[in-house]
C-alpha cells in the first residue's frame, strides 16, 4: 500500500467519529462499495457483461420453459455452465483492476479490526520459532516491567518452537526482546487500549505473508529467529446480540451498497 | 499458533482456486527482486494475491462477490431445475400413460412445423417460381403440394388467423374485421381484445391510485387447435400468430401476435420530432412533437401512455431525451434517459428502454428505436411506436409470462407491438422507402431467430410461427409491381425496385434455412392467410350509401368528419365503417336505428343487388364483384355481431380511407395515391392464399378453416364436432 493510502487508513481510524469498529466498516464498505462498482463500471465491457448475464437467465428460462423435454433441459444446463463460464471471464479483467488495492486496504484495516488487543491481567502466549533445534534451550526472554511470565517456557522442538505465558498488567505498547544465539530481537506487544493497530507475527522473509500479517519490520536475515507471534484473539462485532468476524460485516455491506450503487449508476456486474 | 480472523472463512468460500494451497504447512521463503523487474513482478504480485490463502484478499469487493454470487446462483438454481425436471419426468410419463394418453402413440409425424407467410400469393409465388427465383419453395411444389388455400369472408389477416387456429368460421369466433362496431353509439371499438383499467380509484392529495388489476379481455372465441394438442400431451411453440393477445394458458409456449398494442393502448403511434413548425396532424398513426434547440443542444420528448395516477384522463406521460448533433452535422449522440447512443443520419437505433414514471412507483415500461432523418437544416427524427416491453412485460404479450422475458434475454429487445412495421409513417412520408424496409426486415430477422430456436426447442410437436413481413411489405411496395399505379406515377417503371421479387427471395431462403432442421418425421407446411391484388382505386361506399339514399347527412352538410360526424340516423338506413362490412341501421339493435325487422330481409337484397357490379365511370372496370349476405356465409352463436352484408371488392378497388373510418365524402371513387398500394380487403374468391408442403395431401379446394382438422388428425387426436374445416387426407409418406 501506498505511503499516502496508509495514511488515510491511519488518519481515519484516529478519527474521534470512527472509533467504533461497526462505525468504521460501515463507512469503508459505503466508500469501497461505490467506488468499487464505479471502477468495475469503467474498466469492464459492460455490453458484454449484460449479453452474458441475460443470455444465463434465458437458458435459465428455457429448463423452466421446457422441462418436460429433457434434451432441452440438459442442453440448456450445459450452456448455463458455459454461460457462467464466459461471464466469470468477463469479470475477471475488471476485478484484476481492484483486487490489488481492494487486498492491500482489507491487509491495512485487517491490523486494527481483525484481533483485539491483549486484555490487561490476561494471560497470552508467546511463541518463538527457531530455524532449527540447536540452542532452543538457551532463548531468553527480556519482558518491560509491566509484562510478567505466567508459567515456565514450553519447548516443542518438533516445530522448533519454545512458548511462554505471559501478562500484561498495565495498558499501553510494550517491547519484548527475545535473545537466541547471540542476537536479539524484538516484538510489540498491545495491552489493552481501543483500537490500536496490532502485529500478530514478526517475521524473517517470508515477503508475502509478512504483506498481509506482520505490521513490523522483517527479522534480519541472519537471526537464527523464523517468527515471533502474540496469540491475540479474533475480535468479533456485535450486531444484535450476534458477533461475526469484521470481513463478514463488510462482505455483507458493501455487497448490499455494491447492489445500490449499481442500480443507482445503472452499472453491470 | 492460530492464524488469523474469519476471512480464511471467506478465502474457502469465495476463493476456489485458493483451496489449491489451504492448509499447507508454510510456505517456502519468497525472495522477490523487484528492481528493474516491475512488468514480472507485477504479474507475479497479481497472482500471488490471487492464490495466496492468507487473509480476506479473495474477496475483491462488491464486483467478485456479485460474480461468484451470480455464478453459483445460476448453477444452483438450474442445478434444482434440471434435477426437478429429470427426477419428474418419469412420474409424468407415467401420469399421462394412465391417463391413457400416449401422446405420439397415433402420430403421423413426430413435429409439424407451419410457417405463416401473412399474405404469400399464389400467383406472384407461381410466377416467381417459374422465373427460377424461388428454389425451396419449387422444391416444396414438386415434392409434396403447392395449392391455392381458400381465404376467409372477408379476407382479413385477423379473422383468416383466427379461423386458422380454431378451425371454425368466423360465426364462432367472433372476430369479423380489425374493427367493430358499439351499436350504442356507432363507434368502433378493436374486435380482438377489450382492455380496462382497474375499476376502483383511491384519491390521495394530487394522485387517483388504480385499485385492482387491468382487465384484459380476449374478444375471440373459440380453441385454439395447440390448445387440443396440449391436452393430449403434445407440446406447442406458437409464435406471432395473430390475434393472439391475451394469451391463453395451454402446454406449450406462446408469443402473441397481430393485434398486441403499444403502450398507449393503440396499434401503434409513431412520433416525428422536429424542429418545423407544422400545425399538420397525421391522418392516423402518429403524432407530431417540436424539437427545442438551445445552445446546440436540442430536447424533446417520446409521448408515453396516459398517467394512470392522474385524475383527469388524457394526462400524458413522457420520457425527455436529449440530441447533440456532432461537428458536420453527419451524427448525433443521443442521451434518453440511462442509454446514450450516436446515430448516423438515416441510421435506426437498437431498441432503447423507455420509461414513464408516473410517481409513486409507477411506471409503465416501454421500448422504441430512433431513427435520424436529418440534421441540418432542420433536425428529425423519427420515434416507432412505443412497444411493451418484452423483457418487463406491464401487459401479458406471452404464455407463460416468462416466454417473453426468455425472449428478449436471450436475443435482446424486440417489436413486441401486433402492426410492429410501422406502415403508417410510410404512408405519411414520414419514413422513406429504405427505412421502412430497414425496420420491416430488421423485425424479420428478429422473427427468424425466434423460429429457429423455437425449432431448436420443439423437437416433438407444433412449432408455428407467423411472418408478417411479407403482408406489410406487399402492402407498402405493390404500386412498383404496376405500370401505372396512382401511387408510383413519378417514378419511372424502369426504376421501380424489385423489392416484392426480393421479399419472395428471401422468403424462399427462409424455406431453405427450415428444409435443414427438419428430416421426414417432420411436416412442414407453409401457409397464406389471403393473397394480394393491387389498391390502385378507392370507393367509398359511405358516399355511395348518401348519394343513393341510404344514409342521410345532417340539414346543409355535404360531407361528414370522421365516425359519422354530421350523420342523421334518424334518417340512415345503411353505413359502413372498417374494411368489408356493410351495416344497416336496425330499429332495436342500433341505437337510433330506423329499419323495421320486416324490413331487413329486403333491404339486404336490395343493396346487394344494387352494389354488385357497381361500376367505376373512370375506368369502366367493375369496383364490386360480390355482396355476401352474411346469414348466407356465416353459422354460429357470434352471427349477431358480423355486419349484415360483407362487401367484395373487386380487383384493383378497396374501401377508401375515408369510408373504413366511417367518413361521408363527395366522391365515390378516387385514386389511391398512398405508398399502402397493394390490399388483399376485397371479394375473397380473388385473393385466396397458398398451401405449400413438404408431403403431399390430397385435398379438393384446400381452405384455410381446414388446417386446425388436418393437424390434429395427423397428430392422430379425434376431431371436435363443431369444427367447419375438413381434414385433408395425406397421399404417401415415403420412408
Amino acid at each position: 500500500m501506498s505511503i499516502a493510502g496508509q495514511a488515510v487508513t491511519i488518519a481515519a481510524f484516529q478519527s474521534p467519529l470512527l472509533n467504533s469498529p461497526l462505525a468504521i466498516v460501515v463507512v469503508l464498505s459505503l466508500v469501497v462499495g461505490l467506488v468499487m462498482v464505479v471502477v468495475f463500471g469503467y474498466t469492464s465491457d459492460q455490453k458484454a457483461i449484460g449479453v452474458a448475464k441475460d443470455q444465463l437467465k434465458a437458458h435459465l428460462l428455457a429448463v423452466r420453459l421446457y422441462r418436460d423435454q429433457i434434451p432441452v433441459v440438459m442442453g440448456s444446463y450445459g450452456k448455463i455452465l458455459r454461460g457462467t463460464g464466459r461471464y466469470l471471464k468477463l469479470a475477471f479483467k475488471p476485478l484484476l483492476y481492484v483486487i490489488i488495492p481492494i487486498t492491500l486496504l482489507i491487509a491495512q484495516i485487517d491490523r486494527y479490526l481483525g484481533q483485539a488487543p491483549i486484555p490487561v491481567n490476561a494471560p497470552f502466549l508467546l511463541t518463538v520459532q527457531l530455524d532449527g533445534n540447536a540452542g532452543l534451550n538457551d532463548v531468553t526472554l527480556g519482558l518491560p516491567p509491566e509484562i510478567t511470565i505466567t508459567a515456565p517456557p514450553v519447548h516443542i522442538p518438533a516445530a522448533h518452537e519454545i512458548v511462554w505465558r505471559l501478562a500484561g498488567s498495565k495498558e499501553g505498547k510494550y517491547e519484548v526482546k527475545v535473545a537466541a544465539a547471540g542476537q536479539s530481537a524484538t516484538k510489540c506487544v498491545c495491552v489493552g487500549g481501543d483500537l490500536p493497530r496490532l502485529s500478530i507475527v514478526r517475521l524473517r522473509g517470508r515477503f508475502w505473508r509478512r504483506m498481509f500479517s506482520s505490521a513490523e519490520p522483517a527479522l534480519p536475515e541472519n537471526s537464527p529467529m523464523e517468527s515471533i507471534s502474540i496469540n491475540y484473539q479474533d475480535r468479533n462485532i456485535e450486531i444484535a446480540g450476534y458477533g461475526m468476524n469484521w470481513i463478514w460485516l463488510f462482505f455483507i455491506l458493501s455487497m448490499i451498497v455494491g447492489f445500490i450503487f449499481k442500480e443507482l449508476l445503472g452499472i453491470q456486474i | 499458533m492460530k492464524r488469523s480472523c474469519g476471512a480464511d472463512t471467506l478465502v474457502r468460500l469465495l476463493a476456489i482456486k485458493s483451496r489449491r494451497r489451504c492448509g499447507r504447512p508454510s510456505a517456502p521463503r519468497e525472495r522477490m527482486h523487484f528492481a528493474g523487474k516491475s512488468a514480472r513482478a507485477t504479474r507475479v504480485l497479481l497472482i500471488a494475491i490471487i492464490f495466496l490463502p492468507a487473509l480476506a484478499h479473495a474477496y475483491a469487493g462488491p464486483g467478485a462477490g456479485f460474480a461468484v454470487l451470480s455464478s453459483f446462483w445460476a448453477i444452483f438454481v438450474a442445478f434444482l431445475y434440471s434435477f426437478y425436471a429429470l427426477m419428474t419426468w418419469p412420474f409424468r410419463q407415467l401420469f399421462r400413460f394412465i391417463r391413457r394418453r400416449n401422446a405420439y402413440g397415433k402420430a403421423t409425424f413426430e413435429r409439424a412445423v407451419i410457417l405463416g407467410f401473412d399474405g404469400m400469393d399464389p400467383d406472384l409465388a407461381d410466377r416467381f417460381m417459374n422465373e427460377g427465383r424461388l428454389p425451396n419453395l419449387a422444391k416444396l411444389r414438386d415434392k409434396g403440394t403447392f395449392s391455392k388455400l381458400r381465404t376467409t369472408f372477408p379476407a382479413i389477416s385477423p379473422v383468416a388467423w383466427s379461423t386458422f387456429m380454431t378451425g371454425v368460421n368466423p360465426g364462432k369466433h367472433n372476430i369479423y374485421d380489425f374493427l367493430a362496431r358499439d351499436t350504442s353509439n356507432y363507434l368502433p371499438f378493436l374486435s380482438s381484445a377489450e382492455i380496462k383499467g382497474p375499476k376502483r380509484h383511491i384519491k390521495i392529495g394530487k394522485y387517483s391510485i388504480p385499485f385492482g388489476k387491468t382487465q384484459i379481455k380476449g374478444m375471440r372465441k373459440g380453441t385454439p387447435f395447440w390448445h387440443w394438442l396440449g391436452n393430449a400431451g403434445i407440446f406447442s411453440s406458437v409464435i406471432r400468430v395473430p390475434v393472439t393477445f391475451p394469451p391463453e394458458k395451454f402446454q406449450g409456449v406462446l408469443l402473441s401476435g397481430m393485434c398486441v398494442p403499444d403502450l398507449k393502448g393503440s396499434q401503434g403511434t409513431f412520433c416525428l420530432c422536429t424542429t418545423r413548425a407544422s400545425g399538420d396532424k397525421f391522418r392516423e398513426g402518429g403524432v407530431r412533437v417540436p424539437i427545442e434547440r438551445k445552445n446546440g443542444v436540442c430536447h424533446s420528448y417520446i409521448p408515453g401512455p396516459d398517467s394512470p395516477l392522474a385524475e383527469k384522463a388524457g394526462t400524458e406521460l413522457r420520457v425527455n431525451f436529449e440530441i447533440r448533433p456532432e461537428p458536420g452535422l453527419k451524427s448525433a449522440r443521443f442521451v434518453v434517459g440511462s442509454e446514450k447512443f450516436a446515430l448516423k443520419v438515416g441510421e435506426y437505433s437498437e431498441w432503447i428502454p423507455a420509461e414513464f414514471k408516473a410517481g409513486l412507483g409507477f411506471t409503465a415500461h416501454g421500448i422504441c428505436r430512433f431513427y435520424l432523418k436529418e440534421l441540418s437544416p432542420e433536425v428529425e427524427i423519427y420515434v416507432t411506436p412505443v412497444n411493451i416491453d418484452p423483457g418487463h412485460p406491464d401487459l401479458p404479450i406471452s404464455h407463460p409470462v416468462t416466454y417473453s422475458i426468455y425472449l428478449a434475454k436471450l436475443f435482446g429487445s424486440y417489436a413486441t407491438l401486433g402492426l410492429a412495421e410501422d406502415t403508417w409513417a410510410l404512408n405519411e412520408h414520414v419514413l422513406d422507402d429504405d427505412a421502412f424496409l430497414a425496420q420491416a426486415y430488421g423485425n424479420h430477422e428478429d422473427r427468424e431467430r425466434m423460429l429457429f430456436d423455437a425449432l431448436d426447442k420443439t423437437k416433438q410437436g407444433l412449432c408455428t410461427c407467423v411472418f408478417d413481413t411479407t403482408d406489410r411489405v406487399q402492402h407498402m411496395f405493390w404500386r412498383y409491381l404496376e405500370e401505372d399505379h396512382p401511387a408510383a406515377r413519378d417514378v419511372p417503371h424502369s426504376q421501380h425496385p424489385p423489392v416484392i421479387q426480393e421479399l419472395y427471395e428471401c422468403m424462399d431462403r427462409l424455406i431453405g434455412r427450415v428444409m435443414e432442421k427438419i428430416d421426414d418425421d417432420t411436416l412442414l407446411m407453409v401457409i397464406s392467410d389471403h393473397g394480394f391484388k393491387s389498391f390502385a382505386r378507392c370507393l367509398n361506399l359511405n358516399a355511395w350509401l348518401h348519394q343513393n339514399g341510404y344514409l342521410t347527412l345532417k340539414d346543409g352538410k355535404t360531407e361528414s368528419g370522421d365516425w359519422f360526424e354530421d350523420v342523421d340516423w334518424s334518417r340512415t338506413r345503411a353505413y359502413t365503417m372498417g374494411l368489408n362490412g356493410l351495416y344497416l341501421n336496425i330499429k332495436g339493435r342500433e341505437k337510433q336505428g330506423i329499419v323495421d325487422a320486416v324490413e331487413v330481409e329486403a333491404l339486404k337484397a336490395e343493396l346487394q343487388q344494387k352494389l354488385n357490379g357497381l361500376v367505376d365511370p373512370a375506368s369502366g372496370a367493375v369496383g364490386i364483384t360480390g355482396v355476401f349476405i352474411a346469414d348466407n356465409v356465416y353459422r354460429g352463436p357470434y352471427t349477431e355481431n358480423s355486419p349484415d352484408l360483407i362487401v367484395g371488392y373487386g380487383a384493383g378497388y378497396r374501401a377508401s380511407w375515408d369510408s373504413v373510418m366511417g367518413k361521408v365524402t363527395g366522391q365515390v371513387f378516387e385514386d389511391n395515391i398512398k405508398a399502402w398500394s397493394g390490399d388483399h380487403c376485397i371479394d375473397p374468391r380473388l385473393v385466396p392464399g397458398v398451401l405449400f408442403s413438404s408431403h403431399k395431401f390430397i385435398a379438393e379446394k384446400p381452405a384455410i378453416v381446414d388446417v386446425a382438422p388436418t393437424i390434429l388428425k395427423l397428430f392422430g387426436l379425434a376431431l371436435p364436432a363443431h369444427f367447419d374445416g375438413k381434414p385433408w387426407t395425406l397421399a404417401a409418406k415415403a420412408h
